[in-house]
């Protein structure tokens, strides 16, 4: 990393590193927050979604002539109008699917919108849907991420001609040499299922068109990025400036997969316009497990070229994502997005890469918490395991052989990655020391001794945030990158401003889902402005109309943490020194002899020469002309800051995807009965490095939740299909999400290594966990079936799953 | 899916074929069945009614005997749509008479698709075994009635 990008030296505060009491629970927790539903507009209506009940077909025809006379019909959109009205998604891949909003002529996927009821309320809504009759011819499927690229798997889209929707291929380094100087190659094959994140509030969208000022105002609970509002604009065929989005103060849950959202934008617009209504739409839970969007499945196939000693020389993998009936932005992200830290916290120089994107009839894709992080991981941290298994090596001390060392940093990866800063070996012996590790594999001895099926599992992965959205354009080769714009950037925007009492308001635009953004920004702002918290006022309704925003604007991605912080503190920056110019004006000083103490900026040195800070403000409203000559006037800042490290790809495909990179060691204790394939977890140590921490009690909420939905996607939830291409788990019966009665005991540890590129030395922390345990649990699982010879290579591991390999494995005996 | 089951009736094999041939038996022991249409022989159009949890709502379909061998076996094809998704399937039906009862034994396999497969899945073959059973009982009822 240049000098030039260590731009923040850190001092000690007050405010932040306090477990401040969130400002948000009064509100949420007596039942006064804002989210979509609460929202309810003069002469609203209601839409319900006709949605596909075949995963593959032709519509032959759609009649709605009896829904259209239901009484309390006011309008029904369809795919017809769709294509007359809008254009499809632009998405960044070199042939790009006909992408709309609602299915035209074909379906792709159980649950895909084919039509729109506009009524008087919900209940008419789905019942006029009964009433609509669809000719579907029904064509084969294709639901294996393999088959898919096979040349006899039905096309899904023609004006594609296969089943491929992206391939690269990468070199870094020098593979050729690692496997001539390797002493042994081992290989693994990986699949990583479909999963998501079911977040408590599903999708919801109110839209109106005026046709006067030809514009659309939607509210909706979008999460980010602001991207997707280009997108939507372009799939409106109107300017950007003609629709304004409004996000409420609260969002119950996003986890990435609320960036999916989009399409769902686009379709209740067009029913709006078509109609002249106001519509709400409020997606119910069967709609959400059916159509919303998950993370990707993923099949790796992974070499690890490797020395006697443990040393990893180099990689070689072929990773297949399946984003579904189609492929929409930010994917085909999913097979670009961890390119900085593909080699994890391990010093691996030498890297061949090929990533495919292919279709299948299921449901479509996006970011979903860790943003295929757990894809990645998995195999890779499943492949250390396999590595020291076939060395005979400790499972911990192949990883410290091969870790980057913490003298290291910043250290630049062989696919570009800029870690910031980190202490590897700190945070694995932690977790080590946590669960105790000599005593558990002496117990472990003796637990095989009785037969019983014990099992220790690491897995130490370096966590990336802060995406810098130059990534995306890696799905182009080099060549076509330079034919078409650069990419980059991590922007995010802050106003903040004092009021003329002297108090504080800021405006931040991070569509929070709970993340108790609004407390840390007024801990941040206190120890920068020298006030209390509660004098701090946080305003967090995104409206594209009056809000300063970028188009990586909002909470995904584990933003807040490094760049909104940055910005917060930046933007408060700028405004303490346009009130030390005020009060050096007025009080015939120069400003370097100013300092700010307990709400006065004083003189140093002569304590009775200074200015309560609130006359300051007061100044800058109410006695303009008192104000330094060519000074504005009134006390507002903006900061739209965007880290300096995010840059576009260079030529060799070597890119920062991140921009700061936290650490994290799982160590998890299980036991397997081998009667009925069930998981016991023993013990379970998470340690993480998120830099400086903010809040140390929201840190813990973060990395709780990550653990469960890591455990979710570790043992309990797939987004399961049959043969034939039905979604067989559209309620929570069969979608399984770990209870508080299944998540253990988590002993959590932190070691915090600032981060030279934040303001306040803080990394992200939110999606964390979910990347590492699921490797972990995996290898935990894999240890203790050693003795019987299994080998774990897939997700999730039902009781049924274990038992079955533990079946074929006697059987091979 | 695969489904499977077996009837005994008093009756001998000829009864029983003959039972199972005539549409106004079938319409009367079908489950929720409201109207049954012969579009054409052996091509029947039916309108159902289902009020089981998971798969509750209004079917149309059409119902098809094949390859009859009389009075061993037929194949039955049937494909039907609803508000709750789809069903379609095939089965042999066969007969055999064992002493002075007539056994009647059907093998299928059935695909679901819409709400009923997201949903109902897991219920389906229990389902499907109830109804299977309220028909046969139906249809021992009509035979009774006739004898």
């Amino acid at each position: 990393m240049p000098e030039h990008l260590k731009t923040f030296e850190h001092k000690k505060r007050n405010w932040v590193g306090k477990p401040l009491k969130r400002k948000e629970d009064l509100r949420l927790l007596t039942g006064r927050g804002t989210f979509m539903d609460d929202i309810r507009l003069p002469d609203m209506k209601h839409a319900a979604t006709l949605r596909s009940p075949y995963p593959h077909a032709w519509i032959k025809g759609i009649n709605v002539s009896e829904a259209l006379n239901f009484p309390g019909v006011r309008g029904i959109l369809t795919g017809e109008d769709v294509a007359k009205m809008s254009n499809p998604f632009p998405v960044g891949v070199p042939v790009p699917p006909k992408y709309y909003c609602c299915a035209i002529d074909k379906v792709r996927f159980v649950g895909e919108p084919v039509a729109v009821v506009v009524a008087d309320d919900r209940y008419v809504a789905e019942d006029a849907l009964d009433l609509i009759t669809v000719d579907y011819e029904p064509l084969p499927v294709v639901m294996d991420i393999e088959e898919a690229m096979s040349p006899e798997a039905p096309v899904l889209h023609d004006n594609i001609g296969s089943n491929i929707y992206s391939h690269r291929f990468f070199q870094y380094g020098d593979m050729d040499k690692a496997y001539k100087e390797a002493d042994l190659v081992v290989k693994g094959k990986f699949h990583f299922p479909k999963y998501g994140s079911t977040p408590i509030e599903t999708y919801g969208v109110i839209a109106s068109y005026n046709p006067f000022s030809e514009e659309f105002v939607i509210y909706n609970n979008y999460q980010g990025p602001f991207v997707n509002h280009s997108l939507v604009a372009i799939a409106l065929g109107i300017p950007e400036n003609k629709m304004r989005w409004i996000v409420p103060t609260d969002i119950g849950g996003g986890f990435g997969t609320k960036t999916g959202l989009y399409p769902s934008i686009a379709l209740i617009a067009l029913a709006a316009k078509k109609t002249g209504m106001t519509v709400k739409w409020i997606e119910d839970r069967r709609e959400h497990l059916l159509a919303s969007a998950t993370g990707t499945d993923r099949v790796t196939y992974m070499e690890a070229a490797v020395k006697k000693d443990g040393t990893i020389l180099g990689l070689k993998d072929k990773a297949i994502d399946n984003t579904g009936g189609y492929i929409r932005a930010p994917e085909p992200g999913c097979a670009y997005r961890s390119t900085g830290n593909h080699t994890g916290g391990y010093q691996i120089r030498n890297l061949d890469r090929e990533v495919l994107v292919v279709g299948t009839n299921k449901c479509l894709t996006a970011p979903n918490r860790g943003y295929t992080c757990q894809e990645l991981y998995f195999s890779l941290e499943r492949m250390i395991d396999l590595v020291a298994s076939e060395l005979g090596m400790d499972t911990a001390e192949i990883r410290f052989k091969n870790f980057i060392q913490p003298d290291q940093f910043p250290y630049t990866t062989a696919t570009g990655g800029i870690y910031d800063a980190g202490d590897y070996q700190k945070v694995f012996q932690m977790a080590l020391d946590k669960i105790d590790y000599k005593k558990m594999r002496e117990e472990q001895r003796k637990a095989r001794e009785q037969g019983r099926l014990m099992g220790i599992g690491f897995s130490t992965v370096v966590d990336p945030s802060v995406t810098n959205i130059a990534y995306v354009t890696l799905a182009l080769t080099p060549e076509e990158r330079a034919k078409g714009h650069p990419k980059s950037g991590s922007g995010e925007a802050v106003i903040i401003k004092m009021d003329p009492l002297g108090k504080v308001h800021v405006i931040a635009c991070t569509n929070p889902q709970g993340q108790g953004h609004d407390t840390v920004i007024s801990q941040i702002v206190a120890d920068e402005l020298g006030v209390h918290p509660d004098d701090v006022t946080v305003s967090n309704v995104v409206d594209t109309h009056d809000r300063v925003y970028s188009i990586t604007t909002g909470s995904y991605s584990s933003r807040f943490s490094s760049v909104v912080t940055t910005a917060v503190v930046t933007a408060a920056r700028r405004l303490t020194e346009k009130m030390l110019k005020i009060a050096a004006h007025l009080l015939e000083a120069n400003v370097k002899e100013l300092e700010i103490q307990e709400g006065k900026i004083c003189v140093k040195g002569s304590p009775d020469k200074s200015m309560q800070m609130r006359h300051v403000a007061g100044t800058a409203h109410w006695n303009q002309a008192a104000l330094p000559e060519g000074m504005d006037a009134g006390l507002y800042e903006t900061c739209l800051y965007t880290m300096p490290t995010s840059q576009p790809p260079d030529e060799l495909d070597r890119v920062n995807s991140s921009n700061t990179y936290g650490f994290m060691a799982e160590a998890i204790v299980v036991e397997v009965d081998p009667e009925t394939g069930e998981v016991k977890i023993l013990k379970w140590a998470s340690v993480h490095d998120a830099g400086t921490i903010l809040n140390p009690a929201l840190l813990e909420g973060q990395v709780m939740g990550s653990c469960a939905h890591g455990l979710g996607g570790s043992l309990y939830e797939e987004w399961a299909y049959d043969e034939n291409g039905q979604c067989i788990t559209a309620s929570f019966q069969d979608y399984l999400v770990p209870t508080a009665m299944e998540v253990p005991k988590i002993d959590i540890g932190h070691v915090e290594i600032p981060s030279p590129i934040t303001a306040l030395g803080s990394k992200g922390a939110g999606e964390s966990s979910c990347m590492s345990v699921p490797a972990c649990i995996g290898n935990a699982i894999a240890d203790a079936l050693a003795p019987l010879g299994v080998t774990i290579s897939e997700l999730p591991l039902s009781p049924n799953k274990i038992w079955h390999l533990i079946q074929k494995a006697k059987k091979k005996r | 899916m695969k489904i499977e089951g077996k009837y005994k009736f008093l009756a001998s094999q000829e009864q029983i074929w003959d039972l199972f041939m005539d549409q106004k038996n079938l319409e009367k022991a079908i489950p929720g069945c409201e109207k049954m249409e012969e579009r054409e022989p052996g091509k029947y159009d039916v309108l159902l009614k289902i009020g089981i949890a998971a798969i509750k709502g209004t079917y149309t379909g059409k119902v098809e005997v094949v390859d009859p061998e009389p009075p061993n076996r037929y194949r039955l094809l049937g494909e039907g749509s609803g508000n709750p998704g789809f069903v379609k399937g095939e089965a042999t039906i066969e007969f055999s008479q064992e002493g002075q009862h007539t056994i009647v034994s059907y093998q299928g396999d059935m695909q679901v698709g819409g709400l009923i497969a997201g949903i109902g899945q897991r219920m389906i073959g229990g389902i499907a075994k109830m109804m299977a059973g309220q028909f046969f009982k139906k249809m021992a009822k009509e035979l009774k009635s006739q004898q």
